[in-house]
Formats: C-alpha cells, structure tokens, sequence
C-alpha cells in the first residue's frame, strides 16, 4: 500500500527540514521524502499543494477521563477528537478515578487506547506522582515506569509540600522519569474562580493570585535545579512564570514548560458575565501577560503548546461561575487557535509552530513522535495541515464529549485536513475531495 | 425582552433615574393612602439559598403592596438540599407558572444563571459579592430625601468592600448618577486591583472621610479575622470605625448609613449610629418602595404608565 502526499510544504522541526516536494508512506512507514519523489504506481494520491506536511502533532496534556469520568470522555472519544486535532500522540493524565497509581491502570488504558474502537491515536500515560494524588506517599513509580509511563505528574493535585516534591525529584531522578508539574500554592489559590484582577473585583468572585503561580513555580524550578530532576512545567500563565523559568534555565535546570492556547490568545475580560467556558486553571490572565507569554513563544523559553484538554457535561457547567470545574476541551481546537493567534501573526515561523505542537513535546517526555525520519516513530504518524483554510470552531461537530470550550463560534484560520497513524487515516470534511485520487496517476 | 434586576452595574443612568422617581411617587402614595396601579394576577417566588430575614420582608412587604401573590420557597428539606442543580430548580418554578423570582445566593451571578432558563423577570436579592441592586436604589432615595440629589455628593464607603455586593451595587449607582465614590477600609479588604469598580482608594479614614457628604459603613463579617485580613475586631474598630468624634472630619451636615445587621461599637458607635445624621432607620423603610418599583418596572411599567393610571383614575 502506497500513499503519497504530493506537492505539501514537508515541515519537520526534528531535521530542520523546510522543503515543498512529495512524501510517501508505504505500508504504514514513512518510505522517503524529497522535492520530487519518483514513485511508480502509488495506490493513493493526496495533492497538498498549500498545505504543510507535519509530524503528527503530540499532546502531553490530555485529561482522557477514563476510568472514572467516563460521562465527560472516554479513551476512545479522546483519541477520536485527537485526531481529529491532528494529534498522533497524546499523554493522558493522571486525572481519573482511581488516579493512575498502579501498573494495572497503567494496562488498562493502553489496552483500552489500542483497541479497534479507539480514535487510533497513541496514549502515553503519565503516572501519579504520589499514592492517590494525595501529595503524601510517592508512587511506586519504578514499576509503573516498567508499566509504560512516560512521566509522573502532580495535574490536579499540586504537590505542597516541598519536602514531598524535592524526594520525588530525586527519585525520578534516579529513574529518569521527568515531573509533569502543575505549578499551584493551594493556600493562595484556595477558593478562588478566576484570576485575581480588576475583572474579579468588578464580579465580586474570589481571585487566584498570579503569585499562586509563580511562588510554586520558583520553588519547583528550584528544586529541580537541586536534584538534577528534568522538571515540564505544564501550563504556565504569568509573566512571573515565565521570568522564572527563563532564569531556571540560565542557571542550568533542567526546565521545560508548555503553554494552553487559551493563555496566549485570551484575557480575563473574556469571562465576561460570568461565563462558565472560560474558567480555566491557571486562570485567564491579563494583556500583560499575554504579552510575555508570546514573547517567551517567540524566543523558545516556552518550549511546547499543549492542548490541555479538560472536558466536562454540560450540566457540570450550567452551573454559578464559582460552582464549575475549571478546564476547558482543546484538542480539536489547538491547531486552529495556534495558526490563528501564533503563526498568522508572526510569533511563531511554520517550521517553529510544528516544533511546538510536535518535536518539542516529543523530545521533553523523549516519545516516539515529532519526526517525520523513517524508524523514528513505530509507524507513520503524519498530519496534514491547510494553514489557510477559515472556519468556525462549533463543537456541534467535535468528537469530543465535552463541550466546554471558549472557542465556541470562533473564526479560526487553520485547520487539521488529514492525520495518518499508521493504518488509521482520518480525513476532514474540509479536505477537498478533488485533491484525493486512488491508483496511478494519470500522466 | 424580558426586564430583570440583576445589577446596577448593567443599568444605565435613565433606568436608574426612573427606578428612584417611582420609589419615591409610591412611598409618598403608600404613606398618603392614594391609589396606586397594582400588578394582581401575578405571582412572585422568593428563593432564598441564603438566610435573610430582613431582605426577604423587605421584599415581601413591597410585593403585598403592589397586588402581588407570594410564594415562599425553603432551600432546607427541599429537592434543591437533595441534589437538583439551579438548573432543574429554576425550570421547575417556570412551569410550576411563577411569573417572577426574587433570589437570593451565595455565588455571584447565580441570578443571572437563573434568568437564562427562568423566562420571567429575575431579581437579585443579592448574589455573592456581586450585587445587591435593591439594596442600592433604597439607600439612593434616602439620600436623595435629604439632600435631593446625588450629583456632585462626596460618599465615603467604609469596610470591607471586597466581600460585599452592597459596597458595589451602591458605587455603580452613585457613580452613574454623578456622586464621587470612595473606597476607605484596610489594604486587605479592599479589591487587589480597582481598575473597574467606580471609586478612588483611600486607606486611612481621615483621608477617606474629608468633607464627605455621605459615609456608608458596611458590615465586618467576624469570619474575616480568621482569615487573617483583620488582626481584631479591637484594631479594626480603633482604625475604621466611625464616631461622633471623627465625623468631625466630614462635611457637617454629613449623613451617616449602614445596610445591617449593624455590629454596634464597631463599624459604627452608637453616637453615630443613633444621632440626627444616621439614616439607618430610612434606609429600611426606603428598601420597600424601592422594591415596589423594582416589581411594577420588571413587569414592563414605567412612570408614563403610573401618569396613565393617574388620568384614568381622574376620569374615573
């Protein structure tokens, strides 16, 4: 089986390659690449002239919901909305019900992730970092290592106590297992609904702080420099966040961290009337902020976007601003989000927006993704993306569960046409059906 | 459209104008034993998620008042202490035939949450720390009683603004019709940041107080010392309370108000609290004709319809 993807601008961060020409994948590997690739008698053509040929996109920040939450996700409608967002990989959190601290639950999800009904996207766990998610006992993570985790992480449940986080810093250490840190101090934090501004003083809503951020986020770039723990910081949103992180690595700490779309694109005035779609963890921030953050896109101290993919029911956000969860979906929404407020306005080049939504998170948790070289990945993983093509986000027609998104009617420039993984192809109604052809092409 | 009284903040200066003439026009009626236009055939639910006495006769008595039928809602022991969300709540009340809601809720814009699936006219009887809009159009007219007007008036609100829908429901509205608003209290009970709320900061009461026409002290919860935003009741007292002796500071004919339940002897000493310039008592009385305006405008009135009123009466 031959399928070839003709006249694309081939994008792959992990080779430098920027180059428009042809790429074949014969039986679910990637065959070769090149300005113009010979090749006798392809079984399926896709002409993708004006659009980029990417890596498939990699996600290290997907709550999957299952076990436990399965009324908000499940493994398989996650990985089908995955890929509908251009995601061949996706990490899943430790967010479920019971958290994933234990080899069984780690079996249980790659089981689930690889079965027939899945999206065909492929899930990398990421274990609890404590027993429980409790911050207290660190988890057996030497044999959830062994299970397939590809990172331990406190999401959901910010460890507090430092004297917890610096041990298990040393004992990832000694596993080479990096930390997925939710940056968080709960006691400034606490009962807080959005970010702690003019727009909570004017809602009378209690604020999170920015320094609920930063305070955590200093103290874990610390420790990380202490121990020589790889630390991801996985969701940053103030410029105080970023200021430490950019000092983290001068200093020499081995530091990463990702950003949400909805933290480089939108402000707390977005919460308006108290409007339930917008209330994410860390909150919403100011123009101040934003103004950093694509700064720190721009000159690489943000090294990845992650979708942070948080679905809920409805019914759970029909409820008094301060009642909701916080999160927000994203997977389906992140290319379209990126392209438009990122590379469509210049902070970000082609090559360095397919770096941050695939090569980056890829080489962070060291995955088999984000490269587009043959035997680099376990099959083909190649998503296709029209940077010109206007749509309206609607999660009328999203595979997600949730549909809790603040990208709700919003025009996007930039859309996911096509995702291989390996034998699973799923193609957008917004590719055009005249650009796809099967057996030879006609001379 | 459907009217509600969600907020003043969402009220332009007309409807806050037309809101107080008619306050006034049926506080002089009630108290005159005219006829007024009444709202009959109406029924009018209060929904209280949180205690309060006092708001809720307030209401009651307005609706009594204006020819409205009552229906007295319990959270305790009922569907909503089992688990139904606001949601399910509001819709059953709709088709149980309510034809407005009065609420009361601990979260801000729970009431606005509620007008979306309720389909009548919403009324907040304060929400969160959001708004307290009835509470504001009464202690509008009981200054407007005494100095007639609220353009140009200096109001010193005193306390812990941070926590309290009456400090903004009261600065939206002072601020739209023309007064100048001041925010006096301590750096940990005010808002971080005041870029939106209508008014300067001032931390220390002289300063705050200097030649106001208005100071509104508002109630200090005791829960707040323990979340360390007071050291004492003693300190708060000492550095915000207001007195006889330090109204000096003000203009002298300033007026003195508070929404209750008053804590004696510490937002306010009892000179203060019972002397000519308290207006305390008013502001109850006002907060019912307020109310019964909030009611026959939601329902779509307004003053033409009380001048109609009047000439059929007339010809009558």
């Amino acid at each position: 089986m031959k399928t070839l993807l003709k006249n694309g601008r081939i994008l792959d961060p992990s080779q430098g390659l920027d180059i428009v020409g042809d790429l074949l994948i014969e039986d679910n590997q990637i065959a070769g690449y090149g300005a113009a690739l010979a090749v006798s008698e392809p079984d399926e053509v896709y002409d993708l002239t004006g659009m980029w040929v990417a890596p498939g996109l990699v996600d290290m920040h997907t709550n999957l919901r299952q076990p436990g939450f399965e009324h908000r996700e499940t493994i398989a409608t996650g990985t089908q909305a995955a890929v509908a967002g251009g995601y061949t990989l996706v990490c899943c959190l430790p967010t479920t019900n019971p958290p994933l601290d234990s080899p069984s639950l780690v079996d249980y999800i790659l089981d689930a992730a690889a079965s027939p009904s899945a999206g065909g996207a492929f899930v990398a766990p990421v274990g609890a970092l404590t027993v429980g998610m409790k911050g207290e006992q660190i988890s057996d993570l030497s044999a959830l290592k062994r299970a397939g985790i590809v990172a331990a992480s406190d999401v959901g449940a910010p460890t507090q106590s430092a004297r917890i986080m610096a041990r298990a810093m040393d004992y990832c250490t000694q596993l080479d297992l990096p930390i997925l840190a939710q940056c968080e101090d709960l006691t400034l934090s606490e009962a807080g609904a959005m970010n702690d501004g003019s727009v909570s003083a004017m809602l009378g809503l209690p604020g999170i702080p920015r320094s609920a951020e930063e305070v955590m986020v200093m103290r874990n770039c610390l420790l990380s420099l202490h121990t020589g723990c790889q630390l991801h910081v996985t969701g940053v949103s103030t410029w105080g966040a970023v200021e430490m992180i950019r000092q983290a690595k001068y200093l020499g700490a081995p530091v990463t961290c990702d950003v949400a779309p909805h933290h480089f694109a939108l402000t707390e005035e977005s919460v308006g009337e108290f409007d339930t779609r917008f209330k994410t963890n860390p909150p919403l921030r100011t123009q101040v902020d934003l103004d950093i953050v694509l700064q720190a896109l721009h000159d690489g101290t943000i090294d990845c976007i992650a979708a942070h993919h948080a679905p809920y029911t409805g019914h759970e956000v029909e409820v008094p601003f301060g009642e909701a969860p916080f999160g927000v979906v994203g997977l389906e929404s992140a290319v379209g989000a990126t392209l438009t407020y990122l590379t469509h306005r210049d902070v970000l080049s082609p090559l360095e927006t397919v770096r941050k939504l695939s090569t980056a998170p890829a080489r962070v948790l060291r995955l088999e993704g984000g490269s587009l070289k043959r035997g680099e990945t376990p099959v083909a993983q190649v998503t296709v993306i029209d940077p010109n093509h206007h749509w309206r986000f609607d999660t009328q027609f999203t595979f997600s569960r949730g549909k809790n998104s603040p990208w709700q009617g919003v025009d996007f420039k930039g859309k996911v046409v096509l995702t291989f993984c390996g034998s699973e192809i799923y193609r957008d109604a917004a590719f055009p059906p005249d650009r796809y052809s099967e057996g030879p092409v006609p001379a | 459209m459907t009217r509600h009284l969600l907020g003043i903040r969402s009220l332009d200066a007309d409807s806050i104008g037309e809101l107080l003439r008619l306050g006034g026009e049926f506080k002089r009626r009630v108290l005159d034993g005219r006829p007024f236009p009444a709202l009959p055939t109406k029924t009018v639910g209060m929904l209280f998620f949180e205690d309060s006495t006092r708001t809720r006769v307030a209401f009651e008595q307005a609706a009594k008042y204006i020819g409205l039928n009552i229906v007295n809602f319990t959270t305790r022991g009922s569907s909503m202490s089992k688990g139904e969300s606001l949601k399910d709540t509001i819709l059953t009340l709709r088709y149980e035939r309510l034809n407005a809601l009065v609420m009361r809720h601990r979260q801000s814009g729970a009431p606005r949450l509620a007008a979306r699936f309720f389909g009548g006219p919403v009324l907040n009887a304060g929400d969160g720390a959001h708004e307290h809009p009835a509470q504001a159009l009464g202690d509008a007219l009981t200054i407007i009683e005494r100095k007639g007007r609220l353009e140009g008036l200096v109001v010193a609100i005193v306390g812990d603004v941070q926590h309290s829908r009456v400090a903004r429901s009261n600065a939206w509205l002072l601020s739209k019709m023309g007064a100048e608003v001041r925010f006096v209290g301590p750096k940990t009970l005010l808002p971080s940041h005041m870029a939106l709320l209508p008014g300067r900061v001032h931390y220390d009461l002289a300063s705050g107080l200097d030649n106001a026409d208005v100071v509104m002290c508002l109630r200090l919860q005791k829960e707040r010392m323990f979340d360390g935003l007071v050291s004492s009741v003693a300190e708060y007292a000492r550095l915000y309370q207001v007195t006889q002796q330090n109204l000096e500071w003000a203009a002298p004919d300033c007026l003195v108000m508070h929404p209750g339940p008053l804590n004696r002897g510490v937002e306010l000493d009892d000179e203060a609290a019972d002397g000519d310039r308290s207006l305390i008592t008013n502001q109850i009385e006002n907060g019912i004709f307020v109310r019964m305006a909030a009611f026959y405008w939601v329902f779509g009135h307004g003053w033409h319809d009380l001048e109609r009123f009047d000439r059929e009466e007339a010809r009558a």
